[in-house]
């Protein structure tokens, strides 16, 4: 095939959100989405996502979509097969299904893959996810790692007699299961019992990059814009039959974004589905900021904990969204420009989006708290993007998720507060490791870990592991370019409760002396262009303060319980946030 | 105190009352005591199982007069005065486990010296009879003896909650003959069901007494009848995985779907055959209180939904929606497959021969080599799911049983149908009812030994645990249950759970009916009440 024929991205028709989301004119609210292009079978069937729409629950194995191949170099809409289908075929038609699916599943990799700055694989080996897009009649969705596979149901409506909700239309629904097959690559051991703040990562960070994903989307603002004014009568402006141009300040303020614009959207959407995704952005845009909520004991059940990370980060959108529009246009003016307000919406998710995936390099392989979280993202944010004068994104972080009681883990205060603290790159030893196999290499980089394990304050009694060695190159906006190597090791220590005392942590006290206990730590190190270490982010695995609470935590919940493992899975999780299921510590 | 089977003054000159042959002339709970069984075995002499035999010498001595003493009178004459009507208590009451495989069944026989024997039988159902037992007959037999001892006395019948492993047996037949047509006959003075059963919930406004929380009690109500349609289904779905999804998943899924199913007959008859319907809830009237002059029963268990909020921290979330979704759901599954049966058909409003996309074109059924890795795979985990869903209803309805202690001149006796935490939570949130608990005598394991139906914080209340065999009041525990029915060993979900059973063994006189013998029909306790 002759290379100066193929494009790098073709759009693609995908529904903006689900279809309960309507556009002014009333008819589905969809969008068209860059995606790259790539010798496609049938599925469509690529080289990270393979469709087979196949549903367990009826037999039926439906005809895969075969995506015509772009005919020049710059892909037009002629290449989408959808987009002039009416409402009625988008929904009828299972191949649109499918391609709704193959291209919110490539934008989010992509997504990961841009901010990380190199490829991003799944958490299976293997390169491609197989994806279901009518898989069973089951109001779930989830990721099955063993299956390696995204599972979406369908369900008859509750609401509208005669209608299926398809959970694979749902652009925040594809994305939250996508974020969960790249996050259990990118940090295995989050799945592992740990401290509540693990346990609530996981479904938040989900929630938080399908949200994010969904809001940069002009038009998914907009409608939140329409609602708001609607609501609030704002729309005194004479309204054209497309409704109002303009929108009044009045309505452009944090709080007023949260519980109009945000909330405004979440009502939109398709409220069946909240059983699957358990209305994250109607919840977390009402959730009251204070400062000891993550201490409530309500709080720590891991969904609501995860709404807690959601709502800093969607509180922090709002700020700095709100600040952004002040400085924009006419001050004096009462009403800014719809779509203006609209873009600089859409530019600050998309923005944030970034920051939070590349905060997963900045964050230890296990046990991540979140203030770890605060310090990673404040830290890669500053590397890769040292002014923020203008959105001034990192300020609002550290306020809104103070608000929450978060603080960052790290306590240094200069340059900026919460920053992971640089190491001093000349404590170590280089010399005995090359730095081309220093890229790529997991036994060379093992080989400066050992080195080095006094300096990097490893606990010498363990087992110790290099779980992958990840050369990037990282773009900021003005297409500055940063290169690292990302290192992420861990240790585990296997002992019996009572020979914890020995390394000072202090097991339950009801805990049998000779309960098996394994003890992580682990760290993630960060070289620059040049080899030399940069930052080591490590849960030090004799950190005794943070092991003695989190195995008081574990035992109160049941971790150590057989079949304990068998109750961790996506599927049960989102179960269980359905069914408000509560675990407890008195089986036999 | 236990005395042997003198106890029973039931005139029935068929029935022979057996000899004692241990050294003590006391009972032995491995004893054959059924009276067909006594009736065969005379001659041949008493077979002891181990178990029976490990507890014999407790049994001895507590019976001590020793122990008598040991008694505070204070909490006798605390209990005599909240017996209504002061009347005398019975002289003794006799518990009977019949074998009903996995199931329960306990008929309590209270002997009364002035009126006469009265029967209360908790429970009568099964889904899985041991290997020996004849499947067409077995059922009938034990209703045939516990109609025989009810005789012409009042019979009392108390049904934990709606699954089939508790209710089957009162399943009516067209043609009369069934073992429920055969309880109905003994005209049961109450029937006693937990709040959930009440047939006039769902169109009253108002929940059960004290509760006012109209609409969520219904939805609650809806939801379980929801849960009905998602066994059903998951039964349908079950048979059409068969041999196409891994067996031991599918197996699974047939028990818990079965046992998951509507008894429209047993509801119906359950609903109807009492003189007295009675609907309690935790902290309600039993409606045993005339029926049982002397004793004292209290409903520890199903709380209200208003009561459970007060305890739960606040639910977030509406998880009657999502059963109703569930249902809805497979039904769909179910008629756009063509596999529903017509009862699973047009529920839920739902047409039949839907299709999910009338228009589109489908590969054969045979997948293609690019597909052939996965669709097995999302068939079983499908089957997968599905064991999920029921597993998770299969523990709400659990948690509608009722729970009664009985407590009878300072002895207390504990009945808990299949109770989970979620049940229990409720009453073990308040102090006095934890007191109450404390000197419990006998405790009918909750949900076949399952591993979440006795909570430890119940049992560690329970101060007549011990290890010694020998110690006086020692606590006796009774299992009703059938090993290599319900969940995996290497899950730590086996039915019943080793762990427990190992536990119950060291600390109580523990029975299961799994050691009756083939040709015995129950295991019956006698204890003596003052």
């Amino acid at each position: 095939m002759p290379q100066e024929q193929r494009g790098r991205t073709r759009p693609l028709t995908i529904i903006a959100q689900d279809p309960s989301v309507k556009a002014r004119d009333g008819s589905i609210l969809r969008a068209s989405v860059e995606v790259t292009v790539e010798e496609l079978g049938p599925g469509p069937w690529g080289h990270r996502v393979q469709v087979i729409d196949s549903d367990a629950s009826t037999g039926a194995l439906y005809e895969p979509l075969t995506l015509p191949r772009p005919a020049h170099a710059i892909s037009t809409v002629a290449d989408d097969p959808f987009s002039a289908a009416s409402d009625t075929e988008l929904l009828s038609n299972p191949k649109f299904h499918a391609q709704n699916v193959y291209a919110i599943i490539m934008r989010t990799l992509r997504r990961f893959e841009h901010a990380l700055g190199r490829r991003v694989s799944w958490s299976f080996r293997g390169h491609q996810l197989k994806v279901a897009p009518h898989a069973f009649a089951d109001p779930n969705a989830f990721y099955s790692e063993k299956d390696q596979a995204l599972l979406f149901g369908y369900f008859p409506s509750s609401t509208v007699e005669g209608d299926t909700v398809f959970t694979c239309l749902s652009h925040d629904v594809v994305a939250h299961e996508t974020t969960h097959a790249l996050l259990d690559g990118l940090r295995t051991r989050y799945t592992d019992p740990s401290s509540p703040d693990q346990a609530a990562f996981h479904e938040g960070f989900a929630d938080v990059v399908a949200l994010l994903a969904v809001f940069s989307l002009r038009g998914v603002v907009e409608v939140g814009l329409d609602e708001a004014g609607g609501r609030k009568g704002g729309g005194t402006q004479s309204a054209s039959e497309a409704g109002p141009s303009t929108v009044e300040r009045a309505h452009l303020t944090t709080d007023m974004l949260l519980k109009s614009v945000l909330f405004g959207v979440g009502e939109q959407m398709g409220r069946e589905l909240s059983t699957i995704r358990g209305d994250s952005l109607r919840r977390s845009a009402m959730l009251t900021p204070s400062a000891d909520i993550l201490k409530r004991p309500e709080f720590i059940e891991p969904h609501r904990r995860g709404e807690v990370f959601v709502a800093a980060i969607m509180r922090t959108f709002a700020e700095t969204w709100a600040a952004r529009l002040e400085s924009l246009g006419d001050r004096k003016s009462r009403r800014v420009d719809r779509e203006r307000a609209a873009e600089e919406g859409a530019i600050i998710a998309d923005y944030m989006l970034t920051m939070v995936i590349r905060a997963l390099d900045y964050m230890p392989p296990v046990h991540m708290e979140f203030g770890d979280f605060l310090s990673a993202v404040l830290t890669a944010d500053v590397e890769t993007r040292p002014d923020d004068e203008r959105y001034q994104f990192r300020q609002h972080l550290r306020e809104s998720f103070k608000a929450f009681g978060v603080s960052p883990a790290s306590p240094v205060r200069e340059p900026e507060a919460g920053l992971w603290e640089p190491v001093d790159a000349t404590d170590f030893l280089y010399d005995r490791t090359h730095f081309d196999a220093m890229q790529r290499d997991p036994d060379e980089v093992f080989r400066f870990i050992w080195e080095n394990r006094e300096q990097l304050r490893l606990c010498d009694a363990a087992y110790s592991r290099v779980l992958s060695v990840r050369p990037c190159l990282r773009l900021n906006p003005d297409g500055f370019a940063l290169r690292e190597t990302v290192v992420e090791f861990i240790q585990r220590l296997d002992v019996a409760a009572d020979e914890l005392s020995g390394f000072n942590v202090f097991p339950p006290l009801d805990m049998p002396p000779p309960t098996r206990v394994s003890l992580y730590g682990g760290g993630t190190l960060i070289f620059d262009d040049y080899g030399r270490l940069k930052y080591a982010v490590h849960n030090r695995l004799l950190s005794a303060e943070r092991q003695t609470r989190r195995l008081a935590h574990l035992w109160k919940f049941g971790a150590f319980e057989q079949g304990a493992a068998f109750r961790r899975q996506f599927s049960s999780l989102h179960r269980a946030r359905a069914t408000g299921e509560i675990s407890v510590h008195e089986r036999w | 105190m236990e005395t042997p089977e003198k106890s029973v003054r039931h005139a029935d000159d068929k029935v022979q009352v057996p000899e004692r042959e241990t050294p003590t002339g006391l009972p032995l709970d491995g004893e054959p005591s059924s009276r067909d069984k006594v009736k065969s075995s005379v001659g041949r002499g008493k077979r002891v199982t181990p178990e029976a035999s490990e507890n014999a010498t407790d049994v001895a001595s507590s019976i001590m007069p020793a122990d008598e003493n040991a008694r505070p009178p204070a909490r006798t004459e605390a209990v005599r005065k909240r017996s209504r009507g002061n009347a005398r208590p019975p002289e003794s009451l006799t518990i009977r486990s019949y074998q009903v495989g996995f199931g329960d069944c306990f008929l309590l026989t209270f002997a009364y010296a002035s009126s006469g024997d009265r029967h209360v039988l908790i429970d009568f159902g099964s889904t899985g009879l041991p290997k020996h037992s004849d499947r067409a007959t077995h059922m009938h037999r034990v209703a045939d003896d516990i109609v025989r001892r009810v005789g012409s006395e009042q019979l009392a019948v108390v049904a934990t909650h709606r699954h089939r492993d508790h209710i089957s047996g009162f399943a009516t037949a067209a043609d009369r003959k069934g073992t429920g047509d055969k309880i109905r006959a003994c005209k049961p003075r109450v029937v006693v069901q937990p709040w959930t059963e009440d047939p006039d919930l769902p169109r009253n406004s108002k929940g059960p007494r004290g509760d006012t929380s109209g609409p969520r009690v219904r939805g609650f109500i809806a939801a379980l009848n929801s849960m009905h349609t998602v066994a059903g289904a998951a039964l349908a779905e079950a048979k059409r995985l068969e041999g196409r999804a891994p067996f031991g998943l599918v197996r699974q899924l047939a028990f818990l779907g079965q046992n998951n199913l509507e008894n429209l007959s047993a509801v119906n008859n359950l609903m109807t055959m009492g003189v007295d319907q009675r609907y309690v809830h935790f902290g309600s009237e039993s409606g045993l209180e005339r029926f049982l002059p002397g004793v004292t029963t209290h409903v520890l268990g199903p709380p209200t939904l208003r009561q459970s909020d007060e305890i739960s921290t606040q639910r977030q979330r509406d998880p009657d929606e999502f059963w109703h979704l569930q249902a809805r759901a497979q039904t769909f599954a179910l008629n756009a497959s063509g596999s529903g049966t017509p009862e699973s058909r047009d529920t839920d409003g739902m047409s039949s021969s839907e299709e999910l996309f009338p228009d589109a074109a489908r590969l054969a059924s045979e997948p293609p080599p690019y597909a052939r890795w996965f669709v097995p795979r999302i068939r079983a985990l499908r089957a997968e799911q599905m064991l999920e869903i029921v597993r998770a209803l299969d523990d709400v309805l659990n948690n509608t049983s009722v729970i009664l202690l009985f407590e009878i001149a300072g002895r207390k006796f504990l009945f808990p149908g299949d109770a989970q935490l979620e049940n229990w939570q409720y009453a073990l949130s308040k102090p006095e009812v934890r007191d109450l608990l404390r000197d419990v005598d006998f405790y009918k394991v909750g949900h076949h030994g399952s591993l979440n139906a006795t909570p430890k914080s119940l049992w560690n209340l329970f101060e007549k645990r011990s290890q010694a065999d020998s110690a006086p009041d020692r606590l006796r525990t009774a299992v009703s249950t059938l090993s290599g029915r319900h969940g995996e060993e290497d899950r730590g979900t086996e039915v019943p759970r080793q762990k427990l059973v190992t536990a119950l063994r060291d600390s109580s006189h523990f029975t299961t009916t799994q050691s009756i013998a083939a040709t015995d029909l129950f295991r019956e306790f006698t204890y003596e009440l003052d």
